[in-house]
């Protein structure tokens, strides 16, 4: 079994439980979206996911391995997370945030390697950010500092990359721009890409197989055209809205009713 | 070693030199020199015996709270949350008042209870902070000032209970004092405080990746629950170390952080462990120049190095509070 997979995932805090008996493959080389209402647990999923989270029942496997049966770091080498509010330290310049994307590749008194500096400006080149390496991220705008964030994941080097809601704050050509560029990453790098969206219908663009989730399960996946219907909306969001081509590009287009 | 850094190691030797310098004898830099190089002469006897080991215990105690307070500051993301805000060094006083005052003595016994009442304040206020969301800092630090308080009043008690020549040196020392230090104490600090330094310097790279928030740091393949508890004890036993040479003196733990970073980030960039080595530089300056304005500030009156800390401490206290108030951080 190739791939990321959660088998019968039941997730938890304390006793409270959020995810029950979820199932779900993601497809290897592509890009997919989880969508879902606010407290879905779309956000937990993807931690679990990246083995931040032990699941109560069931369990995650990468390649048909057990995640929490591999050490920390390996699976901080194929996995790797962007999750909803990273934290940019006080001051710290472009290139220094995405070095500590190294971290899993360093050992504890290993200098910076000729790899480690491949990885970075190779990252940095992907995002659009070589020209930006010296300047402080706290000057960025918001759609260049998730860029920053992203090329910190992309200097990471794994072959699958989880992202929750990295479009959230943005405005619109800054959301474009982000889904633009990790389509882009998935179709020139081959890397296997999973981000939680919440714009429906850009989610159908950008990606290939969606996954819609609600109050903990999985109410439909597949291609945008078979998960956008009117009906899954309804049980999801208890949204009544119609489902249009998009003029531009085809795809499903939601427009509440 | 980058500029940032150089600035404040040479802030640090000119006030160790001013230190070693000045005092009820003032000592010209001829006879400073001569009695730093050959130990000979008027300055030799007040640097071997009166001043040196005092400004070296009090530099040294000053660098293990500086670098002290900068792990907890850094690893709760919180400015306020320093070891002596939070209780902790009134804890290992009272620890190093047991044992003391029950007649053990000095030394490694001192040391030990200190640890063992810093390790034990560091405890409780966790878990009384413990909230279903885990540790929240705001909530560990307003905990902590409690609990800081319940243990000095302890500490008060626990002095009502000595005789009085003991407990006038007691309260001295629990004011914070560099007095009377000989070169065993700062042996002492210096051997307990160098190999936990080089520990905490190991996990530099860990504290690299909390800054970032605890989901991405165990993206990165951190342990981030074992990561957060070896900082926060090599922090409470850094700053146990040196309330067992100096008192819980207040405020430097607190002060040095926000200095160092200042400083550092005007001379360009800061990363973790530049914050780490430039707060232990800059506590080490302030405990140095702190005792050396307590010694100079009356004439004939020497006042405990806690008293003069106090004093430089509390308005950086409310610059802080102000600071995370308009941050929206309180
Ligand atoms: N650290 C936590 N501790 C306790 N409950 C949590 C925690 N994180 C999320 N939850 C709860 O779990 C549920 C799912 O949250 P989450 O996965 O963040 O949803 P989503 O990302 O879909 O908005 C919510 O009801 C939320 O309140
Ligand atoms: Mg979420």
């Amino acid at each position: 079994m190739t791939g990321l997979r959660a088998e019968n995932l039941t997730l938890a805090y304390d006793r409270r439980i959020v995810v029950e008996g979820l199932t779900l493959a993601l497809p290897a080389g592509r890009v997919t979206a989880i969508l879902g209402p606010n407290g879905c647990g779309k956000s937990t999923l993807l931690k679990a996911l990246a083995r931040l989270i032990r699941p109560q029942a069931g369990r995650v496997t990468l390649d048909g391995e057990d995640i929490h049966a591999l050490p920390t770091r390996a699976v901080a080498r194929r996995l790797g997370l962007l999750p909803q509010a990273p934290i940019a330290p006080e001051g710290i310049t472009v290139g220094d945030l995405v070095a500590r994307g190294r971290a899993p590749w360093r050992g504890l008194l290993a200098g910076w390697s000729a790899a480690d500096e491949a990885a970075r400006a190779a990252a940095l080149a992907a995002t659009g950010l070589t020209d930006l390496a010296a300047r402080p991220v706290a000057d960025l705008s918001g759609g260049q500092r998730q860029r920053v964030w992203i090329a910190l994941a992309l200097a990471q080097q794994t072959e699958h990359l989880l992202l929750d809601e990295p479009t959230t704050w943005l405005d619109l050509p800054h959301q474009i721009e982000v889904l633009a560029l990790l389509r882009r990453l998935n179709r020139e790098q081959g890397r296997s890409i999973v981000t939680v969206l919440h714009d429906l219908s850009l989610a159908a663009r950008f990606a290939d197989h969606l996954v819609l989730m609600a109050a903990g399960r999985v109410l439909a996946e597949g291609t945008p055209e078979e998960v956008l219907t009117p009906g899954a909306l309804e049980d999801a969001f208890g949204l009544r809205a119609l489902v249009i081509a998009d003029p531009v590009t085809g795809t499903p287009l939601v427009v509440p009713a | 070693m980058s500029r940032g850094l150089s600035l404040l190691a040479a802030a640090l030797l000119l006030a160790c030199l001013l230190g070693l310098a000045v005092g009820e004898v003032l000592l010209g830099p001829a006879d400073l020199w001569r009695g730093l190089l050959t130990g000979e002469g008027p300055g030799g006897f007040t640097l071997r015996v009166l001043r040196g080991p005092r400004v070296a215990t009090g530099a040294l105690a000053g660098a293990a709270l500086g670098m002290s307070g900068a792990i907890f500051q850094s690893v709760l993301r919180n400015p306020l949350a320093a070891p002596d805000v939070m209780g902790f060094t009134a804890g290992a006083g009272l620890g190093a008042l047991a044992v003391a005052g029950f007649g053990a003595g000095a030394g490694l016994s001192v040391t030990l209870g200190a640890a063992a009442g810093g390790a034990g304040a560091a405890v409780a206020v966790a878990l009384l902070a413990l909230t279903r969301e885990g540790l929240v800092p705001l909530r560990l630090v307003l905990v902590g000032i409690g609990a800081g308080f319940t243990l000095t009043a302890l500490t008060g008690f626990a002095m009502t209970r000595l005789p009085g020549p003991e407990a006038m040196e007691a309260q001295r020392w629990l004011s914070g004092s560099l007095a009377a230090r000989t070169w065993g104490h700062a042996g002492q600090i210096a051997l307990t405080a160098l190999p936990l330094a080089l520990l905490t310097a190991a996990l530099v790279p860990a504290l690299a990746l909390l800054e970032m928030g605890d989901d991405l740091a165990a993206g990165l393949g951190l342990r981030v629950q074992r990561a957060r508890a070896g900082l926060a004890a090599l922090g409470v036993a850094l700053a146990a170390a040196a309330v067992a040479v100096a008192g819980p003196v207040p405020f430097i733990a607190l002060m040095a952080g926000p200095l160092a970073r200042g400083a550092l980030r005007r001379a360009g960039t800061a990363g973790p462990g530049a914050v780490l080595a430039g707060a232990a530089l800059t506590g080490a300056t302030i405990a140095v120049l702190a005792d050396l304005a307590a010694r100079a500030a009356v004439p004939g009156v020497q006042l405990p190095l806690g008293v003069m800390t106090g004093i430089l401490g509390a308005p950086c206290l409310l610059w802080l509070l102000t600071r995370e108030m308009e941050r929206g951080g309180l």
